[in-house]
């Protein structure tokens, strides 16, 4: 949708001219003109409120002063501010007595002390001395408003942007402005947590000490901090923060402005989940089974793997996760080829078929769709994706995009927080195929299907479709959703959901396609990349390389001589834990490279320890597949180095060459195949709906994803943030299933599988869809992949079982021994 | 123990059915709550939130912004006496001070026959007919003294004269039912 271009009024503020479009405030054209009023309520992402008064500007003509943060300039209006006014000097002075009369102007035991805007702007503004002698106000303080966010209302000047944030942006409003007049305050409800994934932006825009972080207080004073710029390494929303480190450890993250990203936003877990790089198990130097393990060179440790190679076939394979950077994957991805001359490398949790390879090409040569497109989309349609849980900055655009007039449908088998915002229709799990060509084929607006395939309709190159990592596991449903933005002329991403996903199908760390989505069957896009390596044409493997269960399969059967376990727990991660360790006992020869070391050192043979994110030069693909650049801020601990350093010292040792051995080297070669091209994301001709589950003669179908707070390695130490949001496990059941099945809300269900079995909680809620049951993935008490064959849905039986209590579970292999 | 019963929630839905909004039943359903308990308590708050689909504190900044809601058990006449600058002037706030005397112990919660609740008011919107003093909404304008006793005499025995417009206020509950828009039928007592 191509919008005309907006009026532009002309004005002057003391004295200069200024051009502006229309509908602009008063306080956004100063700034433009770089003349700073101050001000507390506004902010540019939140409705204009006036609340706190203290932007007052005297406008030409108007009798009274006028607040610019809500008065949109008009053409030829004239704006005198602090710097041209007396009155308006004067009117600024006086409201900032009046905010001061009640604060405690306790700053020296403030976190907000020396970052603050009330500090700030009454040094600047403000008349220096206080009239007021009579007693202050006083309340009770701190008082939690959750395990994260503490409220200190004697500090608070009642500008709403908290509240205002909770209404606008986050739609969870668990706190507001109780009371009236001189009572008025901050609260929550008595026995209402402030149980929201987004709160901690509300302390970040609080513009006084009012709200701070329970993980930061009393911790450090700005001028402790050591301060960069990076990005968060948790999912693929590609947030934009600030690390901050007080004697080289991280104690805050906090959200950068980045309008093109995440607008000024964080998640509670790309927030307060940074302990994680400083976690005990950290690895410092390399370690070799000896039979313990003992530390040992680098050079030591690619020797080994040397003699592995030379003691049998060679056989090698690679699995790694989503959270490498683009440079690491790169390297991956050429040595896995160069050295090994193997396809057998991935990073994904789908089959190699689930999805289209144009989906996956396009997604890998280039940015097909961003944030301002879902942003500005007349109509979107999320399938197969729990924004909020999954990605929790997107699932805010969709908010954004909804309060814009868009109209929004989610097709999932679970309720999502879009819930008020968009018209759900709930799918079992495996099903998605067929209800999208239900939408495709929809006629009228009688019924959900219909409505939605009109708004993608009229919305045309407005329209958005946004497809989640579990379409790939409904037979022909990412096929299904493309062509359906592709028939009404409209947008489409298939969604990576960990970090760095995108950026390892970018850079071919996938067993059918090379660097820049070029495919590892075709002669002519394999000699591309070939020229670029300066190798002989004909030299790089031809064959369809493993996918990663593939891989795992061939380990299990002795297949593998040596596995690479690059940033990856496959017990962990893996939809079939059993699969996974059977993998583990079988390959000989173990190489983990990571961060840390956890459950993977009981079967490495050889660890070698990586950098983290704060302590590598590289970058991020987000999920729209845009590059962000990251800073080291510290070095990294012991002699850890960056993954492709790691790669480049192996492929030496074993005799090979990488062809860089700096990171300008590394760019420059990686610019010469990763540079944007164009390939049609269409999938070609119709793929088909797969058939859908329906009847499989089990009770019910088991459907799984990770919930955004879970026992995954990168929560490591927020407690604070696992006590505010981590759910127990429960088994999410439809009333109309729970009551076939004999079920209890509150009672305990015996659930089998082919893979495991395990004892569960219920919960009774019509959030789900009829004929399938949601446990978390990873939450306390319950590894859900103990219960999969593979896939994150699987058919199981269920029975009320029984006793109370927590969740218990065991795999099939204990339950037969 | 539910403030709503089964019909109350029936009569929830009707209400917010008015609505091209669930949420702008808000206040007729705190009215509806108020009608049910003679106050609004806090489970009447988290059950409004719950028959509306939003947080109880979105309820609650709601139920405390405005004084029409008990937020603690209430006689059954609320004597609302305004304090505010034009009712000042004419003697409001002598007339507050009265009522506190007339009333005796529990006047500001609940007065020990169960009767009535005294409530200093901001301004009521009537400043031409200052002082004024409010019964469950009903207005009576400019009272003096004597007016003020023999008006808290008279609904002491459940019987409030006619006010200055409209009809005669009914008790809290039955007054509260009609603010929900309900009518008078079937208000219960």
């Amino acid at each position: 949708m191509s919008a005309r271009p907006p009026e532009i009024i002309t004005l002057a503020i003391d004295g200069k001219e200024v051009a502006v479009p229309k509908g602009t405030l008063i306080i956004r054209a100063a700034e433009q003109l770089g003349i700073e009023i101050p001000r507390f309520c506004d902010h540019p992402l939140l409705d204009p409120v006036g609340a706190c008064r203290q932007c007052y500007v005297e406008v030409e003509g108007q009798r009274k002063l006028m607040t610019s943060c809500t008065t949109p300039v008009a053409p030829g209006m004239v704006v005198r501010t602090q710097n041209t006014s007396e009155q308006a000097r004067e009117a600024q002075e006086a409201v900032l007595e009046f905010l001061l009369l009640n604060h405690p102007l306790d700053c020296p035991i403030c976190d907000r002390g020396g970052e603050c805007p009330l500090q700030d702007q009454a040094l600047a503004f403000g008349p220096g001395e206080s009239r007021y002698v009579e007693p202050k106000r006083t309340f009770e303080k701190p008082i939690a408003l959750s395990p994260l966010v503490a409220l200190d209302r004697e500090r608070c000047v009642l500008c709403a942007r908290c509240t205002r944030f909770c209404d606008q942006i986050s739609g969870d409003r668990f706190i507001e402005l109780f009371d009236r007049g001189a009572a008025e305050q901050v609260s929550i409800a008595p026995g209402e947590d402030f149980r929201s994934p987004f709160s901690g932006n509300t302390i970040q825009i609080c513009p006084v000490g009012a709200l701070t972080a329970v993980p930061y207080r009393f911790v450090a004073r700005p001028f402790d901090l050591k301060t960069a710029d990076t990005v968060c390494p948790h999912c693929a929303s590609g947030c934009n923060l600030r690390v901050d480190l007080r004697r080289g450890e991280v104690v805050r993250h906090l959200a950068r402005d980045s309008y093109e990203v995440n607008d000024a936003w964080l998640c509670d877990k790309g927030r307060f989940a940074f302990r994680f790089a400083d976690a005990p198990t950290r690895l410092t130097h390399p370690l070799l089974r000896d039979p313990g393990l003992e530390p040992a060179s680098f050079g030591e440790v690619f020797a080994r793997v040397g003699t592995w190679l030379e003691d049998g076939p060679g056989r090698v394979a690679f699995l790694t996760g989503g959270r490498l950077m683009d440079e690491d994957y790169y390297a991956l991805s050429k040595l896995a080829r160069t050295v090994f001359r193997t396809n057998d490398l991935d990073h994904r949790r789908y089959r190699s078929g689930d999805v289209p390879e144009a989906v996956e090409r396009a997604a890998a040569a280039s940015v097909t769709i961003t944030y301002r497109d879902v942003e500005r989309a007349g109509a979107i349609l999320v399938v197969g994706l729990d924004a909020e849980q999954e990605l929790p900055i997107l699932h805010l655009r969709i908010r954004k995009a909804a309060r814009r007039g868009a109209a929004v449908f989610v097709l999932n088998a679970r309720r999502t927080r879009l819930h008020d915002v968009a018209e759900h229709v709930l799918c079992p799990p495996g099903a998605e195929a067929g209800f999208l060509e239900r939408i495709a084929g929809a006629r009228g607006e009688g019924d959900a299907f219909g409505r939605a395939r009109a708004a993608l309709e009229a919305a045309g190159e407005g329209a958005v479709v946004l497809a989640g990592p579990r379409l790939a596991e409904a037979a022909g449903g990412v096929g299904r959703a493309a062509s359906l933005a592709a028939g009404v002329g409209g947008r489409f991403a298939f969604l990576a959901r960990r970090a760095n996903d995108r950026g390892a199908l970018r850079a071919g760390v996938h067993p059918g396609l090379l660097p820049g989505g070029r495919r590892v069957a075709d002669a002519g896009e394999r000699a591309e990349v070939e020229r670029a390596w300066g190798l002989p044409e004909g030299s790089l493997p031809d064959g369809p390389g493993r996918d990663g269960a593939a891989i795992l399969e061939a380990a299990a059967r002795r297949e593998i001589d040596v596995l690479f376990l690059v940033g990856v727990d496959p017990l962990r991660d893996f939809p079939d834990a059993a699969l996974a360790r059977r993998a583990l006992e079988n390959v000989p020869h173990k190489v983990v490279q990571d961060i840390s070391s956890d459950a993977m050192a009981i079967y490495a043979d050889a660890l070698l320890p990586a950098a983290a994110y704060l302590e590598k030069d590289g970058h991020y693909s987000d999920w729209e597949g845009r590059g962000q650049r990251l800073r080291p801020v510290r070095a990294a601990p012991g002699i850890a180095r960056p993954d492709w350093e790691i790669f480049a010292g192996l492929a030496r040792a074993l005799g090979g060459e990488l062809g860089f051995d700096s990171l300008d080297s590394l760019h420059e070669e990686m610019g010469e195949l990763l540079g944007p091209r164009e390939v049609d994301w269409r999938p070609s001709g119709r793929s088909s709906a797969g058939p859908a589950l329906g009847e499989t003669g089990e009770d019910l179908v088991l459907f799984t994803y990770p919930l955004l707070v879970d026992e995954g390695r990168l929560s490591w130490g927020a407690a604070e943030l696992k006590e505010a949001l981590e759910e127990p496990v429960t088994l999410e059941v439809h009333p109309e299933d729970a009551e076939r099945l004999g079920l209890e809300d509150g009672g305990r269900a015996r659930v089998a599988s082919l893979a495991g079995e395990a004892t569960l909680p219920v919960r009774i809620t019509s959030t789900v869809a009829r004929g399938s049951a949601f446990v978390p993935f990873n939450n306390p008490g319950l590894a859900a992949n103990t219960l999969l064959s593979g896939r994150f849905h699987v058919p199981v039986s269920v029975a009320p079982a029984g006793g109370e209590g927590e969740a218990e579970a065991r795999g099939v292999e204990e339950v037969a021994s | 123990m539910s403030v709503l019963t089964p019909e109350l929630r029936r009569e929830s839905e009707e209400i917010a059915a008015r609505y091209p909004t669930r949420r702008s039943a808000l206040m007729p359903l705190l009215y509806l709550v108020q009608s049910a308990e003679g106050w609004v308590s806090r489970e009447g708050l988290q059950e409004v939130a719950d028959v509306l689909g939003i947080t109880t504190a979105e309820v609650e900044a709601v139920a405390t912004f405005y004084t029409m809601f008990r937020l603690e058990p209430a006689g059954r006449y609320v004597v609302s006496i305004c304090t505010n600058l034009s009712c000042a002037l004419r003697g409001g706030k002598a007339l507050y001070e009265r009522a506190h005397e007339l009333m005796g112990p529990g006047a500001e919660q609940v007065t020990e026959d169960g009767m009535l609740t005294l409530h200093e008011e901001e301004c009521l919107g009537a400043c031409d007919a200052a002082p004024l003093v409010q019964v469950n909404f009903a207005n009576y304008d400019r009272v003096t003294e004597e007016g003020l006793a023999e008006l808290i005499e008279a609904l002491r025995r459940g019987d409030p004269p006619p006010p200055s417009r409209g009809e005669h206020p009914g008790d809290l509950k039955a007054t509260s039912r009609l603010l929900a828009g309900l009518g008078p039928e079937g208000a219960s007592e």
